[in-house]
């Protein structure tokens, strides 16, 4: 009975571990990897996960004929890119693997990382608009693009984190953040001489492009899950098309009440 | 040569903020930075010389992968932690706005002639990515295999 308990709790700790590492944006192939290792540390000879970016289904089995077999889905939802705990999962599974630290002080530390909070927004925000304004000027613009773009790189990541605060739909999301860009980019660039009103948008745009999907769909097609590399491929061509989708409307509306010459 | 290096510092600066958007543990946001920033200059260099977007991304895109997995033995940390922030400078965001103003102006041509260049960017860039996966894979199997027949 009690080694029952005990598989069980193994397996809560493993598909935890897995759990934080995929909403934090880790790749398949590391997910899948860091269950394993964990449960074959525990001394579960028979483990097969497989996992995606919407979901993990586990099963585990000693392998003896008096054993149970144990299976775990774990659906996942939200997923916001974060390295560190990615970085420190990773780190966790091995010590794990390698000490003999036992599943209740595992939890713990697991605890720990998936309470960890990100850097204060203000800061965010300053980062945000730093690289919105190196990368108006890497595409061509002067100095006075890049205050502006530094400005308006603020008030889009602020407006972009208050929408995934509202759980808006992704495609929404990068569409409405590159309209504002967009439009206050165009009253700037309309009201003070000599910006451009075309390297300050693609400067914000660079912000929300989908650099992170486009890297994990690739490091999953690598490792050869093709179904997670189809999903994440999908989602950055997407984000893409919301992106350029947002910032043509705003410029096409603001053609047509006369304000510039497309 | 002076304008490389302000690209390489605009550069370092645009990596280190997405470095601090995306966590990267603080020790290892110098190497990330560095990384981002050769990346980019490869790009720049390699498209200066050859004239061809395409290819600069795949350069890029390589010097990216091939550093990262370097790095990430050298740190014994997950190469996706160098990867990510180091391969965003090279996304081509200005090229998808070029893309949607071409379509405005119903100048298909142009639409069709930047749109197919960004979507091959992209592939370069995935393309990179997994040469160096594949080539550093080999290296280590040949380095472990060298040093089974020495010892």
């Amino acid at each position: 009975m009690e080694e029952k308990r005990q598989q069980k709790r193994i397996l809560v700790l493993a598909v935890r571990a897995g759990e934080i590492m995929m909403k934090a944006g880790a790749e398949i192939y590391r997910v899948e990897d860091t269950i394993t290792r964990i449960c074959k540390s525990c001394g579960i000879n028979y483990v097969d996960v497989f996992a995606m970016p919407t979901g993990i289904f586990i099963t585990m089995d000693k392998g003896f004929e008096e054993d149970d077999t144990y299976t775990y889905i774990c659906r996942i939802k939200s997923s916001s890119t974060d390295l560190n705990k990615i970085s420190r999962v990773n780190e966790f599974s091995r010590q794990f693997a390698t000490t003999d630290m036992t599943v209740e002080e595992g939890m713990k530390i697991l605890d720990e990382i998936e309470q960890e909070k990100t850097y204060p927004l203000p800061v965010r925000i300053v980062c945000a608009s730093l690289a919105a304004a190196c990368f108006s000027v890497l595409f061509g613009g002067n100095a006075m693009d890049f205050a502006i773009t530094f400005l308006i790189g603020a008030v889009c990541y602020a407006f972009s984190r208050f929408l995934t605060h509202a759980e808006v739909n992704f495609f929404i999301h990068g569409l409405c953040c590159c309209a504002l860009a967009a439009f206050i980019a165009l009253i700037a660039a309309a009201s003070i001489d000599g910006t451009h009103y075309a390297m300050i948008i693609a400067g914000c745009l660079m912000l929300f492009v989908p650099g992170v999907a486009i890297t994990n769909s690739i490091r999953d097609f690598l490792s050869g899950d093709m179904v997670s590399g189809l999903g994440r491929m999908a989602e950055a061509f997407l984000t893409a098309v919301s992106l350029a989708a947002g910032a043509g409307i705003v410029l096409k509306l603001w053609a047509l009440i006369g304000g510039i010459v497309l | 040569m002076m304008q490389l290096l302000t690209q390489f510092i605009l550069a370092l600066f645009a990596t280190l903020s997405f470095s601090v958007i995306f966590r990267v543990p603080l020790n290892k946001i110098p190497a990330c930075v560095i990384i981002g920033a050769l990346g980019w200059v490869t790009y720049v260099v390699t498209f200066d010389y050859l004239d061809s977007p395409v290819i600069g991304c795949f350069a890029g895109a390589c010097t990216v992968g091939l550093l990262s997995s370097i790095s990430a033995r050298v740190f014994k940390e997950a190469a996706t932690v160098f990867v990510i922030p180091g391969i965003l400078c090279l996304v081509p965001g200005f090229r998808i706005y070029r893309t949607m103003e071409a379509l405005l102006l119903h100048n298909y041509e142009d639409t069709a002639e930047i749109g197919v260049e960004t979507l091959l960017m992209a592939g370069a860039i995935a393309i990179g990515l997994l040469v160096m996966g594949v080539v550093v894979g080999l290296l280590r199997i040949v380095y472990r295999k060298g040093r089974g027949i020495l010892t």
